[in-house]
């Protein structure tokens, strides 16, 4: 294995009385796909606000790319290069899809407000943008409002949104939620493509097991703010302590 | 993104723009053209307001604060207080750039706090501010006010009517509308924009929301600060009750009841709020009674006021034609 792109180490949060996170470190490479799973409640979606730093944690720390950015505030870690996206989309509801998008290209271009006040083009992504469309099979009029367009398909272009923004590491919450079959297959090409040809380190917290198990190397197990496995997807599909923290145990025993 | 070169609501504005000024320049007598000088000024800080509360989110009442910074900086420059009298130029300059530093220097303060608190914290701004105004007599001349402003002058060129003061300001609030329209469409607007709806996302997309936030404070302030100047210039004569609460109230109905989020609906809102008194003249024991109903009425009807409802009109014109089709 290579340097880790994103690594967690002995990461610690509690509010009030309530463990969310507890000595958890955790790895994530390069182009993989890195799935974190667990029971309503473990603490997947406060590990991805850790990480991005809309929390601050209480102990251990984080590293991006080698460097500490465990102090560093949430938008400086995004310019950097942590992306991510949220259980429900979070948009701009009242601007068109155009705005919205290029929100993730303002943050790869990092122009500043001046230059792009008076004129200075930022990259061309019209081509990236076809060419993540043609990947998940749909297409927009993108001076329509956000709200015109459905809700799985707000889904994915919150991870189009990201992946304009050139990330090297993606954290994706629960994309499949609320989406068709239909477009969690889109979803999941896209994420394939992102990890794959792009080699973008994705950490993907996903209830939807067929998705978790068909696209990650590698899975967490996060439980009471714990990891109690880790593995390859078959490993943890047939580990006993996995099956007892979703199913709970047999009486008898 | 087929975008043909010629954009119809460009050209209805431009038409409107002609036609306004024909009208006003052709037709009003001097006491009309008064009146609408006085609307456009107001539009100038109407549109600063329009940057904090339309793009970011962010009720601000300081905008008549800053506007009588800018009024008393060129006031000071321009009457003779000093040994010396600025021209009217230089003290509009001075005065945009000192309002903005001003600005700046409170808006560090108010805006590292969120949401109705800063609101309040602009409230009791204007309020110490026009205290100031009202009673310290050496710098703002006291309750008398400072009078015998200089008109402004440019290369021999006196501003000596209200007419010709008329095109002038026109000018100002087209260059300062089109800076609007250029703010909304670069990376500053967008950043704002997702301020306001949501921070979260805002965060995670690179924001710096306290930075973006008070650059568009910055902004709001220098715009006030040269509608400030000009009404120094225009009117010769300033005192501190053109800076009062009631005041601040008055710029945000008319940013609310054009559209906040609406270039073209400020320029309607402020000329209606502005005129709204000299056509129920003799109604205006009741006015203020009027004012209030017309915006309750028009929050729960048209929120995002007369702009916002004229294009989601629009929009909805948009899809019954491309369903047609």
């Amino acid at each position: 294995m290579g340097e880790a792109i994103l690594r967690l180490e002995g990461v610690c949060k509690s509010f009030g009385g309530v463990v969310t996170a507890k000595q958890v470190n955790l790895e994530v490479q390069p182009g993989e796909i890195h799935g974190l799973i667990g029971p309503n409640g473990a603490g997947k979606s406060t590990m991805m606000n850790l990480i991005s730093g809309i929390y601050e944690v209480d102990e251990g720390k984080i590293f991006f790319h080698g460097e500490d950015v465990t102090n560093i505030p949430s938008h400086i870690r995004a310019r950097k290069g942590i992306g991510r996206t949220f259980q429900t989309p979070r948009f701009l509801y009242r601007s068109n899809i155009r705005d919205n998008l290029m929100l993730g290209v303002d943050l790869h271009d990092q122009l500043g407000y001046l230059k792009s006040f008076i004129g200075i083009k930022g990259s061309d992504f019209l081509k990236e943008l076809d060419e993540l469309m043609e990947m998940v099979g749909f297409t927009f009029d993108w001076d329509e409002d956000i709200t015109a367009i459905p809700f799985g398909q707000r889904k994915i272009l919150e991870i189009v949104r990201s992946m304009l923004s050139h990330p090297k590491v993606m954290l994706v919450d629960e994309p499949a939620a609320g989406l068709t079959t239909q477009e969690i297959e889109q979803a999941r090409n896209l994420l394939m493509f992102a990890a794959k040809k792009r080699n973008i380190g994705i950490l993907l917290i996903e209830h939807q097991m067929d998705l978790v198990m068909s696209s990650c190397e590698n899975i967490d197990v996060l439980v009471f703010g714990e990891i109690l496995a880790r593995g390859l997807p078959h490993e943890i599909a047939g580990n006993p302590i996995v099956l007892e923290a979703y199913l709970g145990r047999d009486f008898d025993d | 993104m087929n975008k043909s070169k010629f954009d119809p609501k460009t050209g209805a504005m431009i038409i409107f723009l002609i036609v306004f000024s024909l009208l006003v320049s052709l037709k009003m007598n001097n006491y009309t053209v008064l009146v609408v000088n006085m609307a456009l000024i107001n539009m100038i800080t109407a549109y600063g307001l329009s940057i904090m509360l339309g793009m970011c989110g962010q009720l601000v009442f300081s905008g008549v604060a800053f506007m009588g910074i800018g009024a008393y900086i060129t006031a000071n420059l321009c009457s003779g207080r000093m040994n010396f009298i600025l021209p009217g130029y230089a003290a509009i300059v001075v005065s945009v750039v000192l309002t903005a530093l001003i600005a700046w220097a409170t808006g560090i303060l108010f805006l590292r706090l969120k949401s109705s608190f800063c609101t309040f914290a602009t409230l009791g701004f204007v309020q110490v501010l026009y205290t100031l105004f009202l009673n310290y007599e050496p710098v703002f001349g006291g309750p008398k006010g400072i009078p015998e402003i200089r008109t402004l002058s440019a290369g021999g060129f006196v501003f000596d009517s209200y007419k010709k003061w008329y095109f002038l300001l026109l000018g100002a609030v087209i260059i300062v509308a089109l800076l609007v329209e250029r703010i909304r469409r670069t990376s500053l607007g967008r950043s704002l924009a997702s301020i306001r709806d949501n921070e979260l996302a805002a965060q995670a997309l690179g924001v710096d929301i306290y930075r973006t936030r008070v650059i568009a404070f910055v902004i709001a302030g220098a715009f006030a600060g040269l509608s400030g100047t000009l009404l120094a210039q225009h009117n010769r004569f300033i005192s501190g009750d053109q800076f009062s609460f009631a005041k601040s109230t008055t710029i945000v109905i008319m940013s609310m009841l054009g559209g906040i989020n609406s270039t073209p609906g400020i320029f309607v809102g402020a000329l209606i709020v502005t005129f709204l008194p000299e056509v129920l003249r003799g109604l205006d024991k009741y006015l203020m009674f009027i004012y209030g109903i017309a915006v309750i009425i028009m929050m729960i009807f048209m929120p995002m006021g007369i702009g916002g409802a004229v294009s989601d009109f629009l929009k909805t014109m948009r899809r019954k034609n491309k369903l047609k089709s």
